[in-house]
């Protein structure tokens, strides 16, 4: 009879986790996990958190009613038209728990570094083993990739407010290149409080591993910046302009990493000297490019003119 | 040997659900021992038999059969495992207590690390400063706290694994304890990270294992299993299959003086089940992010599960 129940238990969870399996793949490619949606509650508050907290652990550790388990699609899934699961608002997804556990984690990153012994002691901070940092890579990359997608998030909302507010006629339009510069500096300062570790984490984007998911961030969140500043071309000027503003930003960075001066004068000088030198690369683009019209019309009219020339001499 | 073979092919050919009842989810109280079908009293009683048989040449035996490759096998599962100093261990069946003095080896040169950075970091500290820090640390001690239990059902084992735990200077952070994988001596949420290394094929009731092994780890543990597995490859696992029913039972004799015990041993490893099938029970018992890792083509693999 054990038995028996035990296997429609089993049973019943299968379905539960092949519909929860298909679903996922739908609903959450890979890359969006990395710029997750916030968790359920916000990670800073967590005295308010602690009742929540205990009865979602309680949600986790009973066994049948209801758990929600992540799979990660391993190989091709079936096509299945399910009814879009509705996601219970009391049961945390696996994903969600991760997120929290890297929040925890990155207080402890000026003294650990981005490694997992930083994710061991946010994992502690939120009543789990330290065992948990195994959900993890060993190198910290998961880390350093959720700081950065949340610091993108973040600049995105920024910026959206700054929008509104010009909307609303409580602020005045910034021209491009201050645009450029401040949304630049904001999202520059967000590396301030793990300045001494940052070229650690440089470092571990750069891996081979980590490659396109850092590129990917780099590239939504220039994109963001240049959306904001009001670029709506959609000939080759689209990739120029992204190309310029993310060797700003990478060469300011990298200024930023052995800049010793008091509140980083010297790299808010560098920057500002850098989008100067793109604004006027810009203008000597256009006016080159209008002076070479200019020539090539004033070409095509001196050749007109020898031609008439030379057939009316000939009629004549 | 050939009948062996020959009993091994009939027994593969079998449907999958009689095969399912016998891999320890308990249909009755038939149960397999190696490739002959025996009660669970019995199975156990037997197990019991041939771990006492062979405690002695263990290790011996384990280098001399798998040519010394088990001991990358346990380096790889505790790598795996990256422990932080004041983790604490469950090895269960860990008899003479491989995982465990790796654990150790581990932990200490973490810990090494660890304090090696402090003192970079108290360069910049005046001199009164660094001894409050000595007054608050616990600074002497190598371990940073970490513990392991080595927990084992036969008392021939664990005897055999004291006396190498003396041998090789192991002093510290050392527990042994005799309990059964089905029913562990240990209260709830304790560990952080339950280890079994070559158990738990012995074990009669794999599901009761892995639900006490869920039980005893605190939420967010980790629950990791290193086990001969299925190799899909044909060639290799033809070649796999001659090794094991001809040359292993054989060493058996001349090395230890039991081939029946390796019989067994080889036996057991045939009726033990796959990887999906092992990973799907592991998610029964409640562990999430149920992975494994094929080591050797699927000579060998680690599945790992966390209690979330």
């Amino acid at each position: 009879k054990m038995a028996a129940a035990g296997g429609l238990q089993r049973a019943g969870w299968r379905l539960w986790r092949a519909r929860r399996a298909v679903v996922r793949c739908q609903q959450y490619p890979p890359l969006c996990a990395l710029q997750a949606s916030a968790a359920l509650r916000a990670p800073s508050d967590e005295h308010k958190k602690e009742p929540w907290a205990s009865s979602s652990q309680q949600h986790f550790d009973s066994p049948p009613a209801g758990h929600q388990p992540e799979q990660k699609p391993q190989g091709p899934h079936p096509s299945y038209t399910g009814q879009g699961g509705q996601e219970s608002e009391d049961y945390e997804s696996e994903e969600q728990l991760q997120h929290r556990i890297l929040t925890a984690a990155l207080e402890f990153v000026p003294e650990h570094g981005w490694t997992a012994e930083a994710i061991a002691e946010g994992a502690k901070t939120l009543g789990l083993s330290v065992a948990a940092a195994g959900l993890f890579h060993s190198d910290g990359s998961e880390l350093i990739l959720h700081f950065v997608s949340e610091c993108n998030t973040k600049l995105s909302e920024l910026l959206k407010n700054e929008q509104k507010l010009v909307q609303l006629g409580q602020a005045e339009k910034k021209p491009i290149d201050e645009f450029l510069r401040d949304a630049v500096e904001a999202r520059l300062r967000m590396l301030i409080p793990y300045i001494e570790k940052w070229p650690q984490a440089l470092s571990v984007l750069l891996l081979p591993r980590n490659i396109p998911s850092s590129l990917t961030l780099l590239t939504s969140m220039i994109d963001d910046i240049w959306h904001y500043a009001g670029d709506q071309s959609t000939d080759f000027n689209w990739y120029t302009r992204r190309a310029v503003l993310t060797a700003i930003y990478n060469t300011t960075e990298l200024v930023m990493m052995q800049d010793s001066s008091p509140g980083f004068e010297d790299t808010w000088r560098f920057l500002e000297n850098r989008v100067a030198d793109a604004m006027t690369m810009s203008n000597t683009a256009t006016q080159v490019q209008s002076t070479g019209e200019a020539v090539v019309q004033g070409l095509m009219g001196a050749a007109v003119t020898v031609s008439n020339a030379g057939t009316s001499r000939a009629v004549r | 040997l050939r009948l062996w073979r020959c009993r091994c092919r009939a027994l593969l050919s079998r449907p999958a659900a009689a095969l399912r009842a016998q891999r320890g989810l308990a249909a009755g109280p038939e149960m397999h021992f190696g490739f002959q079908t025996v009660t669970e009293e019995e199975r156990r009683e037997k197990i019991y038999q041939v771990f006492e048989n062979v405690a002695k040449k263990y290790d011996v035996m384990n280098d001399s059969m798998t040519l010394g490759i088990h001991r990358v096998w346990k380096d790889i599962l505790v790598h795996k495992m990256n422990p932080c100093p004041g983790t604490l261990l469950l090895d269960v069946a860990g008899g003479t207590g491989d995982i465990a003095f790796r654990f150790i080896n581990y932990v200490r040169s973490v810990r090494q690390r660890q304090l090696q950075r402090k003192l970079k970091h108290h360069q910049n500290l005046s001199w009164q400063e660094i001894f409050e820090s000595y007054q608050n640390d616990k600074f002497n001690n190598s371990l940073g706290d970490s513990q392991v239990v080595v927990c084992d059902i036969n008392r021939e084992m664990l005897k055999v694994g004291k006396q190498k735990a003396q041998h090789l200077g192991y002093s510290e952070g050392l527990s042994w304890v005799l309990g059964n994988a089905e029913e562990l001596p240990f209260d709830d949420d304790k560990f952080d990270v339950y280890t079994i290394a070559f158990g738990i094929r012995n074990v009669t009731r794999i599901d009761l294992a892995l639900q006490e092994a869920y039980r005893v780890l605190k939420p967010g543990g980790r629950f990791l299993c290193l086990e001969f597995s299925h190799v899909s490859n044909p060639l290799l696992s033809r070649l796999y299959d001659l090794y094991s029913f001809q040359v292993i039972p054989v060493l058996g004799e001349v090395i230890a003086g039991d081939w029946r015990s390796y019989q067994y041993l080889v036996e057991s490893i045939r009726q033990f089940p796959p990887q999906e099938e092992l990973k799907a029970m592991i998610e029964d018992a409640g562990f999430f992010k149920v992975d494994y890792e094929n080591l050797n083509f699927g000579i060998v693999a680690i599945h790992s599960g966390f209690k979330l």
